[in-house]
């Protein structure tokens, strides 16, 4: 008999019995809740004593393949990190580039970055909220419409970038094309009717009953703990810490609209999810400002193919928190190298904290992890 | 605070240690220790100037140099400054005092940079692969010197 016909136990079993009552559960990787990688629980079968995070099932090593293409080359491999948030990802990557590079992009370019961005917003907070609303177990049928909602979006932006998503539409100077005939119009009317759709999300999931008492009060996040764990976005600003990289550190068009940051204080996982609906109601104000803003010009400058040596950081609000990219140059066409410090990667950590500092039940930890609106990819890279 | 007058106070303070302190841009601040005030110097910016929220960590493979610099980019809650903290450490024994205790938030930032660079950070309570595969044997896939050829895929591409 070969050494590999030898069972030695599965390591990937469900549930391991660690004696005195005490479970050791395997949340993932092929979980329908988990994503693409692992929660290890530690649990007595109620109440949940340790949450660990196993990441790096899809690592592919963005940042070494960085390493190795020129800077447009690099645009592919980092927006396939979240492919539900490709422009917010991107830009962070882009921005980061023409800092190095020494390049502003033109005005208009900005507006239509921004529209696209904040589009590619309301994308991925319908799709987070539809799964939360799943982890409650509450009600599937917010997943099915926040799904469908998504669809006019999709389309929109097909009709400007040509893909569905993955657009690679950003680039070191701008963008790849203008807004086609029509556009403007299109995006107008679906704007007017996403706005009643939030209303009708609102009504029938945030202010119900039932999941307020499925999420209020779980899992809360003080400020204090916020800032010490570096837990990223909307969840950041639900704890009551009024950080939003639009607003603190301006890039694209936003230093130039005037919209609300949504900060909560409860920190809970109401919190993070009603922060959510808000900032699509913000998104879509965003989206009105920059169309009827919009300058005109040429939307894409040519850009130097070399950086000078040195080094840029940059950073960028994504769907799912705060992301930065530090991009170190050695006067080559490629990066020398790139660090790219997802947001979810910092909400990981936050979830494997919360059960040290509050009590935890196993029926409440897929609420828990969906509330910080989790993306495997984008921890990987 | 006044990033000028935080790098005057750095300054005062560490004397020769502050091997480059400057400001490029807004809401930046460039500070590069000697690795032996590293944990004091980070103390300082932590108590004395405010920096309060780990953002990231990582470190930069310099095998000319024999050197790998590595940095942690902490964020400013009251001023709204980032501040990149580097330092170097010899690329033959790459050991570092950890800074968790200091800043929890880079705690497994550190565990990446463990894993992909090999760079030992001491007290740090979870040194274990992350990214790689439990019995990854091949390398700091993050050095220099990390050859790409054998993982190329036949069709020739990246």
């Amino acid at each position: 008999m070969s050494d590999m016909m030898v069972y030695r136990g599965n390591p990937f079993n469900e549930i391991e019995e660690l004696g005195d009552g005490m479970f050791r559960l395997h949340m993932g990787p092929q979980h329908p809740i988990s994503g693409q990688g692992r929660f290890i629980i530690l649990t007595d079968g109620e109440r949940v004593f340790d949450i660990e995070v196993d990441i790096g099932y899809s690592h592919r090593g963005t940042e070494k393949l960085l390493e190795h293409r020129t800077f447009i080359q690099g645009i592919v491999p980092v927006e396939r990190m979240v492919m539900i948030d490709t422009a917010n990802i991107l830009m962070g990557y882009v921005g980061a580039v023409e800092r190095i590079l020494g390049v502003e992009p033109p005005p208009r370019a900005n507006y239509i970055r921004t529209i696209v961005m904040e589009m590619n917003r309301i994308i991925s907070h319908l799709y987070a909220l539809g799964l939360l609303s799943e982890s409650a177990a509450w009600n599937p049928a917010v997943f099915l419409w926040t799904t469908a909602d998504r669809e006019p979006f999709l389309d929109l932006l097909e009709m400007l970038t040509g893909a569905r998503w993955s657009y690679s539409f950003f680039v070191p100077g701008g963008v790849r094309a203008d807004i086609p005939r029509g556009f403007k119009e299109r995006l107008l009317v679906t704007l007017d009717w996403f706005e009643k759709r939030i209303d009708v999300i609102e009504e029938a999931w945030i202010y119900n009953e039932l999941f307020r008492m499925r999420t209020e009060g779980m899992g809360v996040v003080s400020r204090q703990e916020a800032i010490e764990w570096g837990v990223a976005g909307p969840n950041l600003r639900a704890s009551g810490v009024a950080y939003d990289t639009r607003k603190n550190e301006p890039y694209a068009a936003y230093g130039e609209l005037d919209f609300k940051m949504v900060t909560h204080t409860a920190g809970d996982a109401y919190a993070r999810g009603w922060a959510r609906v808000e900032e699509m109601r913000v998104s879509v104000d965003i989206i009105r400002q920059a169309i009827e803003n919009m300058p005109d010009g040429p939307v894409r400058v040519r850009v130097p193919q070399r950086a000078k040596p040195g080094e840029a950081l940059f950073r960028v609000e994504t769907s799912r928190g705060e992301m930065n990219v530090y991009i170190v140059s050695d006067g080559k066409d490629k990066p020398y190298r790139v660090k790219i410090s997802p947001a979810s990667f910092r909400n990981f950590f936050a979830i494997e904290m919360i059960p040290k500092t509050q009590t935890v039940l196993l029926a409440d930890a897929p609420v828990l992890i969906y509330s910080f609106d989790p993306w495997f990819l984008d921890a990987d890279r | 605070m006044n990033i000028q007058e935080a790098i005057e106070k750095l300054k005062n303070k560490f004397g020769e240690k502050i091997l480059e302190a400057s400001s490029p841009r807004d809401n930046r601040l460039y500070v590069k220790v000697s690795n032996d005030v590293l944990v004091e110097a980070a103390k300082y910016l932590r108590k004395e100037l405010g920096f309060d929220m780990a953002i990231s960590a990582g470190g930069t493979d310099y095998p000319k140099k024999n050197v790998i610099e590595l940095f942690w980019i902490i964020w400013s809650s009251n001023d709204n400054v980032t501040l990149i903290l580097k330092t170097d450490v010899d690329r033959e024994n790459p050991k570092i005092p950890t800074l968790r205790d200091i800043w929890l938030g880079v705690q497994k930032f550190e565990r990446e940079t463990w894993e992909l660079l090999g760079v030992e950070y001491e007290g740090h309570p979870n040194l274990k692969p992350l990214l790689l595969p439990e019995d990854w044997n091949e390398g700091y896939p993050l050095r220099k010197d990390f050859k790409l050829e054998p993982y190329r895929a036949p069709w020739g591409d990246g």
